[in-house]
């Protein structure tokens, strides 16, 4: 008996919903692009764990909750984490399509995989801001892309080292998950600026962006190559901070490591002289360039097709601008 | 199917009854969480977002078959993730490279996927190792392949055609949504219309009681692995289709959904208790929690969290409804 | 008369579930004695045994032990009373040293946590002193021959200061050096005033060592007697006692060919073992659990390896190496033990009927579910399987119920030779009824039928023919007319397993 009311009431409730759905849009407000009545924004993140990547997600949480308080747009989605997955970022397109999102902001986990992601947005209408990092067709699609270039980071960890180490040596290189853009792009920028002639590669080591990894390969490359060791360069800085201070507890102060993002971590670490140097990516003011292309978008002006927030050496000299 | 249920309810008695939830129970649960994300936010339950939720379980229901044989034998097939980023570089670089065709490329991964599972089965019951040991391994062994081949570059696989994999429909039915229904339809046959799926259950049930009546546990076992090699190698095609690049560092963790659809579905780890739709009505659970939890703007930091209490609660019901019918 | 006892035993009774296990038993043990316990394979020696060792609690009865009312929560309160038991399943912990089993539980410490391994090993070397045991007390367990860890464990019992020992079966894995040498260390403990309660089923070594005996039958006891004035022949009338009317549905019919064969079989637990089987006859195989008769059927159906020996079905031989060819030559065997080899207890009873069978029920590539349901339902029906239904799964089912449904599938393969081990162990007396009535259908039908039972009344009552088993080879053969006759008696039948000619 209890089931079956259980499902008599199970199918009124799915009908009574069912009637319940929106209908149609009374008139087109400022930012209503699908037409139904409210102005939604979509937020799909890279991912919720990354140190680099929380304060991201965090600006833009605040950022988009002022735009609704300030009745600008009428909801947005909520963070949806990526989960760093390309497949898993196709998915969440879908969902804010289905959530009848009108803008779409994501920070692509994949140049390739997570761009099925954009184009699927796109065809269904919706506007989309990249963030971070472009998806092949970002150019063609994409109301505006908002990033750095991570060739550029590269090419200046490249330069540091070089300007630190004027007679090379050996370095290793460590690198991020295998076939992610960023490290593919960083790797790139070291190579094109790092003198070969004075610059032997002991080893690419995949580090999966993990700070133990690189401590890992540190002690590794520090035993096999002692003194002639001179540089450990890394996709990001999370690894470089845990490469350096490996290094110096074995009193090898002189390796210079180095990386690529500013977290808060490796930034206290240069205001302390234990670390060198750090390539600051700026991505809060990424997202944050972003929200505002939305904001223009809405208030019917123009938006550039891309925004570059520059990466920015960070040295003692200039830690305490970035340092909170 | 709700008015057929009904009558039969009217004629149940208790013993009976908690046959009937020990069957459907999980499907119950399914239609609560549906009412309730559904009251919450009705456009959850729009057409469109429940296609979108079904397109979305694809690759972990295929995945979560071949789980479901190797839990069945009492074992577990943890290189199904490793296996969809293997098969997504072998398009790559015989399709995105080379140039090959789609249909022998697609062949040719299904094929190696296969294989690396018929190695996982003769490992386990040829030489009774662990399943979670040799899968454990073949996981990283089968990823390093991947890398190796790919040399950890991601191929663009942006040939239309092949993106059409998934995107295209068949109607208004997505693609994925179609090689799910087939692959649900074939797997319901093998495992409750066939020899084999009798010779499955009855190894994880009893192994020894399976050996005295003449089953071959050998193949038993290594074929289950085998079929799960094969599904995750299907589901690699659907996968790297789907994000159109073909690149060694997908898949991580997909093992944990496909297992966790399993258990949903009344799979039982100690083995010989399963059903194929309790595995499909497992994985569109797990659909639900994703695409509901976004709805409902359930922060994501919780979202794993509401998966595993779910998971937990659901395995929980079973217990006591099983201990109820002992 | 108060006479001196150590350990009184007294209306002792124990019942698990339905089966009374012991009825009203008693026990009297004087100090320094070497008391021996005899009795049929379950006359209740071991449970009694279970019970003064505080495996199990008794229904009822009391216990005295050195004049106090006795209870022993586990074996560990036993040896700390006083009371130890070597069992016959030795399972040593092979990476420990002889220091750290003789002393396990009452490690020498330093403190409160920390051991002290000199300390424990000078009092090792102290015991195995006394014994003349010439191994150091650090050497590994693993290293030491079944014997000898044998008296590792004496030697634990008595430096806890044991004044009863209790050997279960202590010779069955010695050889005959071995056991001169445990008859030598009974004596010495018998001469410092332990008692020993001494289990065996070899007649000779009971009259060699022992002082007196306690007889139990079918869980109740039946006399105690000194050993000098008792003959071997009023044991093991007593052992046997009652008899047993045939109480048993056999119905004689045709005896037709042989039809199965087997030439010097040997493996792990018999040797030598020949003998043939005809349709429609159902040969007894009798003797006491160890004896090899549940070992050569197993290996006959291929789940134990033969190491020689020659098979012949219809007068061709045939290979059996895994239970799959057993089964295709139309061999099939009905385990001892149900929920090890029997059922998938968790599938329904149509899977299991049908599990050896699925090859007949294929109509293509898919099964033909509807056949297999009314066949597997007929023969449910037939062997009067009760169950709600044949989809309910077999944890639903008594024990009884359950071997019906072992006995449905391998009728349902149509077999030619049919193997039972212990078909009626744990079922209740309906159901064996039943099943009694099933074998004599079964060999009607022409199948040849091969019983295996530690029930005396059943393989007499049952069997056309009965082979004798003693310690791995055949010890004689009886004919039904004999037993009918009362040519024979249990009281030959039991003087035969025990070695007797």
């Amino acid at each position: 008996m209890k089931l079956k009311n259980l499902v008599a009431l199970s199918m009124t409730g799915l009908m009574v919903a069912g009637m319940a759905l929106p209908v149609a849009a009374e008139e087109a407000k400022a930012g209503d692009v699908n037409g139904d009545g409210k102005v939604v924004v979509g937020y799909i993140s890279k991912n919720l764990v990354d140190p680099f990547h929380v304060p991201i997600n965090d600006a833009a949480e605040e950022q988009l909750q002022a735009m609704v308080d300030d009745g600008i747009i009428d909801e947005f989605t909520g963070i949806l984490d990526g989960n760093t997955d390309g497949a898993k970022q196709c998915d969440l397109a879908q969902d804010c399509l289905n959530m009848g999102a009108d803008y779409v902001i994501i920070l692509p986990a994949e140049a390739v995989a997570s761009d099925p992601a954009v184009t699927a947005l796109v065809d269904a209408g919706t506007k989309v801001v990249v963030v971070n990092s472009k998806t092949d067709s970002t150019d063609d699609l994409a109301l505006t892309y908002c990033g750095s270039d991570d060739v550029y980071a590269g090419e200046l960890m490249a330069d540091y080292v070089m300007e630190k180490v004027p007679d090379g040596g050996v370095y290793v290189h460590c690198q991020g998950v295998i076939g992610n853009s960023a490290q593919i792009q960083r790797g790139e920028g070291i190579l094109n600026k790092l003198d070969a002639e004075k610059w032997e590669l002991a080893a690419d080591v995949p580090c999966d962006w993990a700070a133990d990894k690189a401590v890992n390969a540190a002690q590794d490359y520090m035993a096999q190559y002692g003194d002639d060791l001179k540089a450990i360069i890394c996709d990001n800085d999370d690894m470089s901070s845990a490469a350096q201070q490996t290094c110096n507890e074995a009193g090898r102060e002189d390796i210079v490591c180095i990386g690529v993002d500013g977290n808060q971590g490796p930034l206290a670490m240069v205001k302390a002289g234990t670390l060198g140097a750090t390539v600051l990516q700026d991505g809060v003011g990424q997202v944050t360039a972003g929200i505002d292309a939305i904001k223009a978008d809405i208030a019917g002006e123009t938006v550039e097709k891309e925004y570059v927030v520059p990466f920015v050496l960070v040295t003692s000299e200039n830690v305490d601008e970035y340092l909170q | 199917m709700a008015s057929n249920n009904k009558k039969k309810i009217l004629g149940m008695d208790q013993d009976q009854f908690n046959m009937f939830m020990g069957k459907y129970g999980i499907g119950i649960i399914l239609i609560g969480m549906v009412i309730i994300i559904a009251i919450m936010k009705p456009m959850f339950i729009k057409p469109g977002n429940l296609l979108n939720i079904f397109t979305q379980i694809s690759i972990n229901g295929l995945i979560a078959y071949g789980m479901c044989l190797a839990i069945t034998t009492g074992g577990i097939d943890l290189t199904v993730g490793a296996q969809l980023a293997l098969v997504s570089c072998i398009l790559g670089q015989l399709v995105g490279v080379k140039g090959m065709s789609l249909i022998p490329a697609c062949i040719i991964a299904v094929v190696v996927a296969g294989l690396f599972g018929f190695l996982n089965g003769v490992l386990i019951s040829k030489f009774d190792m662990f399943p979670f040991v040799v899968t454990l391994s073949m996981q990283l062994i089968v990823r390093s392949i991947a890398q190796i081949i790919s040399n950890g570059q991601a191929v663009s696989m942006a040939d239309p055609a092949f993106k059409a994999i998934y995107s295209s429909k068949f109607g208004p039915i997505p693609r994925p949504i179609v090689y799910l229904a087939i692959v649900v339809i074939i797997m319901y046959i093998v495992m409750h219309w066939t020899r084999f799926g009798r010779y499955v259950y009855a190894v994880g049930g009893n192994v020894n009681a399976a050996i005295a009546s003449g089953v071959s546990v050998f193949w038993t076992k290594t074929l289950c692995y085998t079929i799960s090699g094969v599904l995750a190698g299907l589901a690699g095609i659907i996968f790297t289709a789907k994000t159109g690049s073909a690149q060694s560092n997908i898949g991580v963790g997909y093992e944990t959904d496909a297992v966790a659809a399993c258990v949903l579905g009344g799979t039982s780890f100690a083995g010989g208790i399963s059903t194929a739709p309790g595995v499909l009505l497992g994985a569109i659970i797990i659909g639900c929690i994703y695409n509901g939890m976004n709805f409902l703007q359930v922060n994501s930091y919780y979202q794993s969290l509401a998966k595993g209490v779910v998971i937990i609660g659901a395995v929980l019901l079973d217990m006591v409804m099983n201990k109820k019918n002992r | 008369m108060a006479e001196n006892y150590i350990l009184e035993c007294s209306g002792i009774s124990k019942a698990f579930g339905g089966t009374q296990a012991l009825k009203d038993v008693q026990l009297h043990i004087r100090p320094g004695e070497v008391h021996a316990l005899l009795g049929e394979n379950g006359a209740g020696k071991s449970t009694l045994m279970k019970i003064i060792i505080g495996l199990y609690r008794q229904d009822e009865g009391s216990i005295t032990w050195n004049g106090k009312p006795y209870q022993a929560n586990g074996p560990v309160d036993a040896i700390n009373q006083g009371i130890s038991m070597i069992h016959q399943e030795l399972n040593p912990e092979p990476h420990l040293t002889i220091a750290e089993t003789i002393f396990l539980k009452r490690e020498s410490t330093v403190g409160k946590f920390f051991l002290n391994k000199k300390e424990q090993n000078k009092r090792a070397e102290e015991v195995l002193k006394k014994f003349d045991f010439p191994f150091a007390p650090t050497t590994l367990m693993k290293e030491l021959t079944l014997a000898q860890v044998q008296m590792i464990e004496i030697i634990k019992a008595v430096s806890c200061d044991a004044k009863l020992i209790i050997m279960d079966e202590p010779t069955s894995s010695l050889d005959s050096e071995e056991t001169e040498h445990l008859f030598r260390t009974i004596r010495d403990l018998k001469s410092k005033g332990v008692a020993i309660i001494y289990i065996s089923h070899r007649m000779e070594e009971i009259f060699e060592i022992c002082d007196r005996v306690s007889v139990f039958r079918d869980g109740t006891y039946v006399s105690s007697r000194d050993m000098d004035g008792v003959t071997r022949d009023e044991l093991v009338s007593m052992m046997v006692g009652r008899t047993v009317k045939n109480i048993f549905p056999k119905v004689d019919c045709k005896i037709g060919e042989p039809v199965f064969r087997v030439e010097g079989l040997s493996g792990k637990g018999f040797h030598d073992i020949s003998f043939e089987v005809r349709a429609g006859e159902i040969l007894g195989l009798s003797g006491l659990v160890g004896s090899g008769r549940s070992e050569t059927m197993r290996a006959i159906f291929g789940l134990d390896p033969l190491t020689s020996g020659k098979m012949y079905l219809d007068g061709k031989e045939i290979k059996i190496k895994k239970p799959r060819d057993a089964i295709k030559n139309g061999i099939c065997m009905v385990n001892e033990d149900r929920k090890g080899y029997g059922l998938c207890l968790q599938r329904s009873i149509r899977e299991n009927i049908s599990l050896p069978n699925l090859p007949e029920k294929q109509s293509g590539l898919l099964l033909n579910q509807k056949r297999e349901i009314k066949e597997c339902g007929d023969a449910a029906k037939m062997l009067t399987v009760k169950c709600a239904s044949i989809e309910h799964t077999g944890l639903s089912l008594s024990g009884g119920n359950q071997q019906k449904v072992v006995l449905a599938k391998w009728l349902m393969a149509n077999p030619k030779v049919l193997i039972l081990d212990e078909p009626t162990r744990g079922v209740d007396v309906g159901a064996k009824s039943d099943i009694h009535t099933l074998m004599c259908q079964f060999a009607a039908k022409g199948m040849a039928v091969i019983m295996i039972s530690s029930e005396l009344p059943e393989v007499m009552g049952m069997s056309d023919r009965i082979l004798i088993y003693h310690e791995g080879t055949l010890n004689g053969e009886i004919q039904r007319s004999e037993i009918l006759s009362e040519a024979v008696t249990q009281k030959h039948i039991l003087e035969k397993e025990f070695g007797g000619k």
